[in-house]
């Protein structure tokens, strides 16, 4: 891998932990809103007499349809068993992805042979946060590790004081936080997606 | 817009995964009991044979049909909506490296802007509205319109040029001079 390709991974990876993923449910619901909006034009447009006056007075349950159905009865029960196996199938993974928490990825060790330091993703996290929370302009700091186990990215929180420079608590960050977590932590590469918002201040008196 | 798709998306699931237990109940049911008498054929869950009855009553032109219909579009367009509003709302500044991304929100940044402006001499009040594109002030204050409009713009301007924004927004500034003693 080129070091060019690896420089926009590791953008994409810390542009991705900056929150959790909804892209599985913007598709479901893309994906019903849809279908019930195309299906209630149609029958809209149906029920209006857009496609013939004769169509929109035939019956809702088409006396033709329930023949087809019954001429092929066991087709018909099989396809409907089916359908409806695989929509059980599908809410219930669906539903389960969608309220599963957020993993927390715990960070292994390798630097000593036949033993396996595991470092618990809390841990880690926390202490992150509180070197953070210590740099100069920043009022208080929250950080937890996620995505998958074997490539973590760290997802920092900070509060910054009013007065705060930006770039250099960005850059303190960086150098004094992060640079030291990467080597402590074994990883070579640590995205990091840090979001920055505005500590509470105690306004000043209005009348002095 | 995230927060309601959060609660939507786990429901519209299971509700789809519950129509599909009811169509294999149903289906399966009516299947391994063809032969029942006539006042025993309902369905186990679903009374379906009345609704068939009453499916078979209407045509597409009976009185409820296109305002069900309309009804469905409606909820289908808003579902759309909300899937394709819910995108992540922030703003981007550059970090000191690639593998950093630095992110915040419209409302730190009119909070930012609004403690910069009411901060100004001569300003007695201020709201303030932003967004990746733009930033709309609107003072009240005591000194003349064109003057308190340049240093609340210059002030502003100086606080975007200390954040390294990815995107620098335009900034626009309304004054009302305020009448009366002080």
């Amino acid at each position: 891998m080129s070091a060019a390709s690896a420089t926009s991974g590791l953008r994409k990876r810390a542009r991705a932990a900056v929150a959790r993923s909804a892209a599985g449910d913007r598709s479901l619901a893309v994906l019903v809103g849809g279908l019930l909006l195309v299906a209630g034009t149609l029958v809209a447009l149906l029920s209006y007499g857009v496609f013939g006056a004769g169509r929109s007075a035939r019956p809702l349950l088409d006396p033709l349809i329930i023949e087809a159905l019954r001429a092929q009865a066991l087709a018909a029960r099989l396809v409907a068993i089916g359908a409806g196996l695989a929509l059980a199938v599908l809410g219930v993974v669906w539903a389960a992805r969608s309220v599963r928490p957020e993993p927390r990825p715990d960070l292994h060790l390798t630097g000593l042979p036949d033993t396996r330091i595991v470092i618990d993703s809390t841990a880690a996290a926390d202490a992150i946060g509180h070197q953070a929370a210590a740099l100069p302009g920043v009022g208080r700091a929250r950080a937890r590790l996620v995505g998958p186990e074997q490539r973590p990215a760290l997802r920092i929180t900070l509060w910054l004081a009013d007065d705060a420079d930006v770039r250099a608590v960005l850059a303190a960050l960086e150098r004094e936080v992060l640079a030291q977590a990467r080597e402590s932590l074994e990883l070579d590469a640590l995205p990091v997606a840090v979001r920055l918002e505005l500590d509470a201040v105690t306004p000043p008196p209005r009348v002095a | 817009m995230r927060a309601v798709l959060r609660v939507l998306a786990p429901l519209i699931a299971l509700a789809l995964a519950a129509a599909g237990v009811l169509l294999v109940i149903e289906v399966v049911a009516a299947w391994l009991r063809p032969s029942l008498p006539e006042a025993v054929d309902d369905g186990v869950v679903v009374p379906w044979p009345a609704w068939q009855a009453e499916l078979a009553r209407l045509t597409w032109r009976s009185e409820p049909v296109p305002a069900v219909a309309i009804v469905v579009a409606v909820v289908g367009l808003l579902l759309v909506l909300v899937g394709l509003l819910a995108r992540r709302s922030h703003l981007g500044l550059d970090g000191p490296d690639p593998a950093i991304t630095v992110t915040t929100s419209p409302r730190v940044l009119a909070q930012l802007v609004g403690r910069r402006v009411r901060a100004t001499e001569d300003v007695t009040s201020a709201s303030v509205t932003a967004s990746g594109r733009r930033v709309s002030v609107t003072a009240q204050g005591w000194s003349d319109d064109q003057q308190l409009r340049a240093s609340i713009t210059a002030r502003v301007e100086e606080l975007l040029d200390q954040l390294p924004l990815h995107r620098r927004p335009v900034v626009s500034v309304t004054v009302h001079e305020r009448k009366g003693p002080r």
